[in-house]
């Protein structure tokens, strides 16, 4: 479903991605790890339209994305969670997850989508009138991620969906992404918390400074020592 | 004497607070602080006058024909004019000084060309001057429909502005432009269509102005000043406050006018723009941030 080559990208002289090449089949989840500054964000930014790659290409269901701007890449199917939510803090829940559906891919089964969400995250469902600005960080990254499955998405990504959060809100996000994967929505997700992801995932991306470094099924990457040890230090211990 | 000063002062705070939601809108949804406003204004008003004196064509048809036209002329001034300072800026402080550059040398543009076709001569009209008495005080007609014009035109942009999925995006914008293109939203179309709005509001308040006031290709920068006095007052970007504030600053306008001297409104305007800057830099209406 996604086909990424070669793909370059810098920032004046830093270059953060610098050659990356990995792909994404329909139906699979597939997440990136690696240190901060890796270029993880880089890249998914990338994928969502955010910042244009300096050279490579970036192919979604076959066909060149790099040449359409991000506004219409929600109308082919790819919702983007970026780091730090991406929300309007100053409009309400109800109007967030309302902009999720305006494009007009998502425009028959508006209300079913909008049950599911308030299914998904029971409290937005309570606090639909509230300014999402004013929600805790782990509330405002449910009303992201919802608004982002509102525009009827194919592939979603999913930019450190559990950064900053407490750790039993970081439980609940991940309660969400496990339906979210049941339901069959291909995933291209960033995560610092190894352990939970990589249970959920079918495919790893191992990344350090701009490359992939290494790559495997989540079930081999989460049982190598040497992986573990040199990518993950002390993320995959018991957590839970 | 209260009733009179009330009635008066509303109906011109009517076309004051339509005249600053365009200004409200183009700086808010498009970020231009358009320096040229009060000028766009006028090409309204000489438009009403000219039509109505030249072909005859009744100022309540120019009324509804002339914001269509403002539209066409906001649209392709913001693509042919902002859409490259929009371009080139990075997010910064970039796009205000450069539109307000640009948008100060628009305004003596627009005012070269006025004075070209009209001359620098005030400018009138005697059209429906006749008085109609609300609660016992003599209004003119023109003022009235003035005034009713501008209620409509304003309150069927804040009812769209607050119930439409148009009104939503463009809100959205508004508020956080960096996360609109994540719902799909071009936030170059919406921008054009701010500024277009604000235009086609900018020639509903000057053709409504021209029915009932005199005016001159020349004072265009005091309709502009106005504006943005009561965009300032109300909170930048905020519609609603916008209203209150353009209907209050009528009201100060006539009484300075009635009660002190008539001469001294534009001191009691700008006194209490200063006191606002000083002391509410956010508007009457703004949260503290």
């Amino acid at each position: 479903m996604l086909e990424i080559s070669n793909l370059r990208l810098s920032y004046g002289k830093h270059m953060a991605l610098d050659g990356v090449s990995l792909g994404v089949e329909q139906g699979q989840m597939v997440v990136i790890l690696g240190t901060n500054g890796a270029g993880k964000s880089s890249l998914l930014n990338a994928v969502g339209g955010r910042v244009r790659p300096a050279s490579g290409a970036i192919r979604y269901k076959g066909r060149s994305q790099t040449d359409l701007a991000p506004h219409q890449l929600v109308e082919e199917g790819i919702a983007l969670v970026p780091e730090g939510r991406g929300i309007f803090p100053a409009l309400s829940v109800e109007e967030n997850l309302h902009l999720g559906s305006l494009p007009e891919r998502a425009h028959t089964g508006r209300a079913a989508r909008m049950a599911e969400v308030f299914d998904l995250f029971p409290k937005l469902a309570q606090r639909r009138g509230q300014l999402a600005g004013t929600m805790s960080g782990g509330e405002q990254q449910m009303v992201a991620i919802g608004r982002a499955l509102m525009s009827n998405p194919e592939l979603l990504l999913l930019d450190e969906p559990s950064l900053g959060l407490a750790p039993i809100v970081v439980k609940e996000v991940f309660a969400a992404l496990a339906r979210i994967r049941s339901s069959g929505l291909t995933i291209l997700i960033v995560e610092q918390n190894a352990r939970a992801t990589l249970n959920l995932a079918d495919y790893a991306y191992l990344m350090e400074v701009g490359r992939i470094s290494g790559q495997g099924a989540a079930t081999d990457i989460k049982s190598d020592p040497a992986i573990v040890r040199a990518f993950l230090g002390g993320a995959l211990a018991e957590t839970h | 004497m209260i009733v009179t000063t009330l009635i008066l002062g509303l109906v011109l705070g009517g076309t004051y607070a339509l005249l600053a939601l365009g200004l409200t809108l183009q700086y808010g949804i498009a970020r231009i602080m358009n320096l040229a406003y009060g000028e766009l204004t006028l090409i309204a008003a000489f438009g009403l006058v000219a039509l109505f004196q030249q072909a005859g064509i009744s100022p309540l048809l120019s009324l509804l024909v002339l914001p269509v036209l403002g539209y066409g002329l906001g649209w392709i001034l913001y693509q042919g004019m902002m859409r490259p300072l929009v371009a080139r800026s990075d997010g910064t402080g970039r796009l205000e000084v450069d539109s307000i550059l640009a948008t100060f040398g628009l305004l003596f543009l627009i005012q070269g060309l006025l004075l070209l076709a009209f001359g620098a001569n005030f400018t009138s009209i005697s059209y429906l001057d006749r008085g109609v008495s609300i609660l016992g005080v003599s209004v003119a007609l023109n003022r009235l429909i003035a005034f009713g014009i501008c209620v409509l035109s304003g309150g069927a942009l804040v009812w769209a502005l607050n119930r439409t999925t148009w009104g939503l995006r463009m809100r959205a914008v508004a508020l956080t432009p960096g996360s609109a293109p994540l719902v799909g939203i071009d936030v170059n179309r919406i921008a054009r269509q701010g500024f277009a709005i604000g235009t086609a509001l900018a020639c509903v308040a000057g053709a409504s102005i021209s029915m009932y006031q005199t005016f001159s290709a020349t004072g265009g920068v005091i309709f502009t000043m106005k504006a943005l006095v009561i965009v300032i007052m109300g909170g930048v970007g905020n519609v609603p406050g916008a209203l209150i504030a353009g209907l209050a600053l009528g009201l100060l306008e006539t009484f300075v006018a009635t009660a002190i001297d008539p001469g001294l409104t534009l001191a009691a305007t700008f006194t209490i723009f200063l006191a606002v800057l000083l002391w509410r830099p956010q508007g009457l209406f703004g949260a503290r941030s």
